[in-house]
């Protein structure tokens, strides 16, 4: 086992000083730590250090009228149980459930998640749906980015050396759907993924797929092609068929592109349908 | 029932039970092992040099073996290092031991191996497999049986089914990767190791070795699970080499991902079955089987021969031909998983019935019942069938699936499969008992391999001799030097057939205690006073301490010793045109049920109940045998749904690890439910049936068969994947 050292930070500054200290790609920098394990194989650059930002005091939650902040080492079973989630964005709620084990969300975070920014991620969709934005803070100051900006591709974001992920906007509840298939149902990688989210203040749909290299995407096109809250089957058809077009999907060792084709347009229209019919729908007195 | 906690489970749950991974000796090294880089090449070089520039490693190749060995050569068929040919990927070519890990694993990185890399041979369809050419992988098995009219049957048929089965590999996924520690002790070189079988393990340590048998000691660890990856050796000859070079003790363990890439898992198939159906009867079956054995391992002949008996089904059939070729590639040696290759024969047969039924537009239980053998009925090869509960166990299993297709929902199906097995294999084994004044040993070379056939199944065949008390019976584990001989545990034979032996020897232990108190010997019981058993009979009570003679009270107790050597049935051998066939020793049969659900618009299955009715003879242990049950067909629900190995066209496993080879969680297990049929008596103590391999058999048939009634989707290919599911329901 590799030797290193641990460092606990407890305040943001702290934190942003264990990132300046040794050579670039001697720090592991841990939230939850699920992914450490895969971090540790086949390093180029041996391992120093490892910063863990459990301890800083960013495990928040906070809903400001329809906004939600979700801090970024926020535990994603702690999301999960907020009495108001499942309400009010279940899209987000079905999202955070589907990924791994209850165990694992025990530890799991949505700051991790974005920054493993896996082109399958349960979170990313639902993420790109909302219109969601990355609070960032750094040496410099801080930023915020839409998710559409900060993830570029696997383990690859927008963010700095020297920057963490401090919490997660959401800037308003929607109706929404997140649906997935995999072949192992209760604990995989998901084939595909599909978010849908109905914008009150846009007064239009959000789509985003998952299982999309190098990264899940948001289809504008498809959007469009949903005329309101409650898309008749030819609209849903429409878009469902200009998603698996577009989509660019590929095969890789969990599905062909062909299957991946088929999936999307199937979840995508069971997506819009479940987001319309769920009690929090603009449509449901 | 009362809830009864084996007497291993709460060790186990604290982690208290030490694996063979979880071993060290005091100055130990590690050891590595030097991987081909190709699955099939030339070795041109391998320099050891800079792995022994290491500081504290030692590392060996095939030119370092006549230093150690009497004769380098050992057993040609599986030599410990290749000197020419690499004939699988990450086949071993060296081997390095260090005093850490991480250095072992340096060592075998920093060796330098030149190869010219050959295009590896994979494909084992697509020509004649009587005549391969040159591209074409070798035949290493070829079995051939006919019986009755064939042409006649299929000439008059009303109609002829043919159908294609593909089945893909399957990896055994025990709790600890294949793990040793090896020293050697003067002349004796001793290894310590998680194995099903000691002494199946020194024969072929010695064969491999070129040493004597008796200068090689095999110690058993606890076993996270055996299911047929732990039969023969694998680590353990690197290892012996690695002490004898380095004059220290080493550990050599399998990281998971060579555990994958090295732990033979089982071969991928092709089978082709074919059905002449005259009068709503079958008349006429063929069977033509290939098998994938890799770069194989001696036992293929018995794979071959074995496993294509269960291809043409428990039926009453006239006229039938099996024909089977296990062909050698360039994958690694791949080996039997739970009940070698009988799921996957299953799955063709028992999914060609229900299609069968389907054209016939008849019930597919009726329409088995109409064929099953019973008792007295004759097999494929002619061998006379003993009690055989599994009619009674179809009867049952249609009336539960009966009752399960009336809640049926839309897109769900209820179906069954039916598998039959043969448990007490030929192999034989010896018990040694010995009764002290507190308690009952059974002293053993096989440790509990988890299925609890060990440490529940033959101590509750002690328990039913004698009356004793269950806390009262040890299992005491030993070496081959001082344990008594046994094949090892595996083909279903713990119980029913060492089961044999420890009954054998506890009648003599009572026979003794009956003499000794002057009482008929089958009135003796055991119970136990102020800590002291006491032979009880009637009014007559002694204690065993005043019974015992000062030598036996020295020795440590009253020693007996039973022995039970399997006796095979006969076959019809003017039915066999060429290859080994082997007869079955004893029948159990199993008809399962399953509900699934079907998303017919993605091919996702859902198994939302489960059933399983088992012909087991006698049930000596029953929340045992339940728990064997339970465990097997939540097994086969990987192999029929979620498990398969896949290899890259360079001849590596590609999914070597548990995020992409996927085994079922609990998420994925319906409620199962357990039945048992008792009274078709088996050989084993008390007429028990093994129930080990039994009951993973059916499964992938049965939840193929659900999902045809529930889409009308005909799968011919395991796992069914989603994705399979999807293109045989023509989404794709």
């Amino acid at each position: 086992m590799a030797t290193f050292s641990f460092v606990q930070p407890s305040t943001t500054d702290e934190a942003l000083a264990a990132l300046r200290l040794g050579e670039p790609g001697e720090t592991m920098i841990v939230a939850g730590g699920t992914d450490v394990l895969f971090g540790l194989e086949g390093r180029r650059i041996p391992l120093k250090r490892v910063v863990s930002l459990r301890h800083l005091p960013w495990k928040t939650l906070s809903w400001a009228g329809e906004s939600l902040r979700i801090g970024s080492t926020l535990p994603l079973r702690t999301l999960e149980r907020d009495p108001d989630l499942r309400r009010r964005i279940p899209g987000l709620w079905q999202a955070v459930r589907a990924v791994g084990s209850v165990a694992l969300r025990h530890r799991a975070t949505l700051g991790g998640n974005l920054v493993r920014s896996s082109p399958a991620s349960d979170l990313i969709p639902i993420l790109l749906a909302l219109d969601s934005e990355v609070d960032i803070i750094g040496m410099e100051g801080e930023r915020s980015l839409p998710v559409d900006q900060f993830v570029r591709a696997s383990r690859t974001t927008a963010l700095g050396s020297g920057e963490l992920i401090r919490s997660v906007a959401i800037p308003e509840a929607r109706a929404s759907a997140f649906l997935w298939q995999r072949v192992r149902p209760a604990n995989d990688i998901s084939q595909v993924g599909v978010a849908v989210a109905y914008s009150p203040s846009r007064k239009g749909w959000r789509i985003a797929v998952g299982g999309v290299v190098p990264r899940p995407v948001l289809l504008p096109q498809a959007e469009r092609l949903l005329s309101g809250p409650f898309p008749g089957a030819a609209e849903l058809r429409a878009a469902a068929q200009e998603a698996s077009m577009r989509v660019p999907f590929a095969t890789d060792r969990r599905a062909t592109e062909e299957y991946r084709r088929q999936l999307v347009a199937t979840l995508l229209q069971r997506a819009v349908r479940a987001a319309g019919s769920h009690p929090s729908s603009p449509g449901v007195p | 029932m009362t809830f009864t906690v084996r007497p291993d489970a709460d060790a186990k749950l604290r982690g208290q039970v030490a694996f063979a991974t979880d071993l060290s000796v005091p100055g130990m090294l590690w050891g590595a092992l030097v991987p081909a880089p190709v699955a099939r090449g030339r070795i041109r070089s391998i320099d050891l040099g800079p792995a022994r520039a290491i500081d504290g490693a030692v590392a060996i190749g095939p030119a370092d073996l006549a230093r150690w060995l009497p004769s380098a050569i050992g057993d040609a068929e599986r030599p410990v290092f290749p000197t020419d040919r690499i004939q699988y990927h990450s086949q071993p070519l060296a081997a390095v031991a260090a005093p850490t890990r991480e250095l072992a694993r340096r060592a075998a990185r920093a060796v330098r191996v030149d190869v010219e890399p050959l295009p590896p041979i994979e494909e084992i369809e697509g020509f004649d497999p009587a005549h391969p050419g040159p591209d074409h992988p070798e035949v290493i098995a070829h079995v051939l049986a006919r019986h009755g009219d064939l042409d006649a049957a299929f000439g008059s048929a009303d109609f002829v089914l043919s159908e294609t089965y593909r089945t893909a590999g399957v990896c055994q996924v025990a709790l600890e990767p294949h793990a040793c520690i090896a020293e050697i002790r003067g002349e004796v070189w001793h290894v310590t190791t998680s194995t099903q079988t000691p002494f199946g393990t020194r024969e072929d340590l010695a064969s491999m070795l070129g040493l004597p048998e008796e200068r090689i000691v095999v110690e058993g660890t606890w076993v996270g699970g055996g299911f047929g990856g732990k039969g023969a050796p694998l680590v353990e000859p690197y290892a012996l080499l690695l002490a004898r070079a380095s004059d220290r003790p080493v550990c050599l363990a399998l990281s998971y991902r060579e555990e994958f890439q090295l732990g033979r898992t089982s071969l991928p198939s092709i089978v082709r079955i074919e059905s002449a159906v005259k009068g709503g009867r079958i008349t006429g079956r063929r069977a033509h089987w290939r098998l994938d054995a890799g770069a194989s391992l001696p036992g293929r002949d018995f794979t071959t021969g074995y496993a294509i008996g269960f291809i043409l089904g428990p039926y009453r059939i006239p006229a039938i031909e099996m024909e089977g070729y296990a062909f050698r590639t360039n994958k690694p040696p791949l080996g039997p998983h739970r009940a070698p290759m009988a799921p996957q024969c299953v799955f063709a047969e028992e999914s060609h019935m229900d299609h069968l039924a389907a054209r016939l537009g008849v019930d597919p239980v009726a329409f088995r019942r109409s064929h099953v053998w019973k008792e007295g009925d004759r097999t494929h090869l002619g061998q006379k069938v003993g009690p055989f509960g599994l009619d009674r166990c179809l009867e049952r299993a249609g009336a539960l699936a009966a009752t399960w297709r009336k809640d049926a929902a839309p897109n769900t199906g209820v179906a069954m499969g039916v598998g039959f097995w043969s448990t007490v294999t030929g192999a034989g084994g010896e018990a040694r008992l010995v009764l002290s004044p507190t308690e009952l040993k059974i002293i053993e070379g096989e440790r509990e391999i988890g299925s609890g056939s060990v440490i529940r199944g033959i101590v509750a065949v002690a328990e039913t001799v004698l009356g004793i008390s269950r806390d009262r019976v040890r299992v005491d584990y030993h070496d081959t030097r001082s344990a008594p001989f046994d094949s090892g545990v595996f083909g279903s034979r713990t119980l029913a057939a060492l089961g044999q032996a420890v009954q054998k020897a506890a009648l003599v232990l009572r026979d003794e205690l009956g003499k000794r108190l002057s009482v008929p010997a089958d009135s003796v019981r055991l119970t136990e006073e102020n800590g002291e058993l006491v032979a009880v009979s009637g009014r007559h009570r002694a204690l065993i301490r005043s019974l015992l003679t000062e030598t036996e009270l020295a020795a440590g107790g009253l020693t007996s010793e039973g022995r039970h050597y399997g006796t095979s049935g006969e076959i019809d051998t003017a039915r066999i045109v060429e290859g080994t066939f082997y007869p079955y020793t004893d029948f159990t049969g199993a008809a399962h049920v399953a509900m699934v659900k079907v998303d017919p618009e993605t091919g996702a299955v859902r198994v939302m109940r489960y059933a399983a009715f088992q012909d087991a003879g006698k049930i000596v242990d029953l929340p045992t045998a339940q728990g064997s049950i339970e465990g097997g067909v939540a097994m086969g629900l990987g192999t029929a749904l979620t498990e398969e190995t896949t290899w890259a066209e360079d001849g590596h496993l590609s999914n070597a690890g548990l995020l992409d080879y996927r085994i079922p969680t609990l998420g994925e297990i319906p409620p199962i439910e357990v039945h048992f049929e008792e009274g078709f008596s088996g050989a084993g103590p008390y007429g028990a049936k093994g129930l080990g391999e039994p009951p993973i058999i059916p499964v992938p048939a049965t939840v193929g068969n659900a999902i045809f009634a529930a889409s009308g989707a005909a799968m011919t290919e395991i796992p069914m994947t989603p994705e399979r599911v999807a293109r045989a329901l023509k989404l794709l």
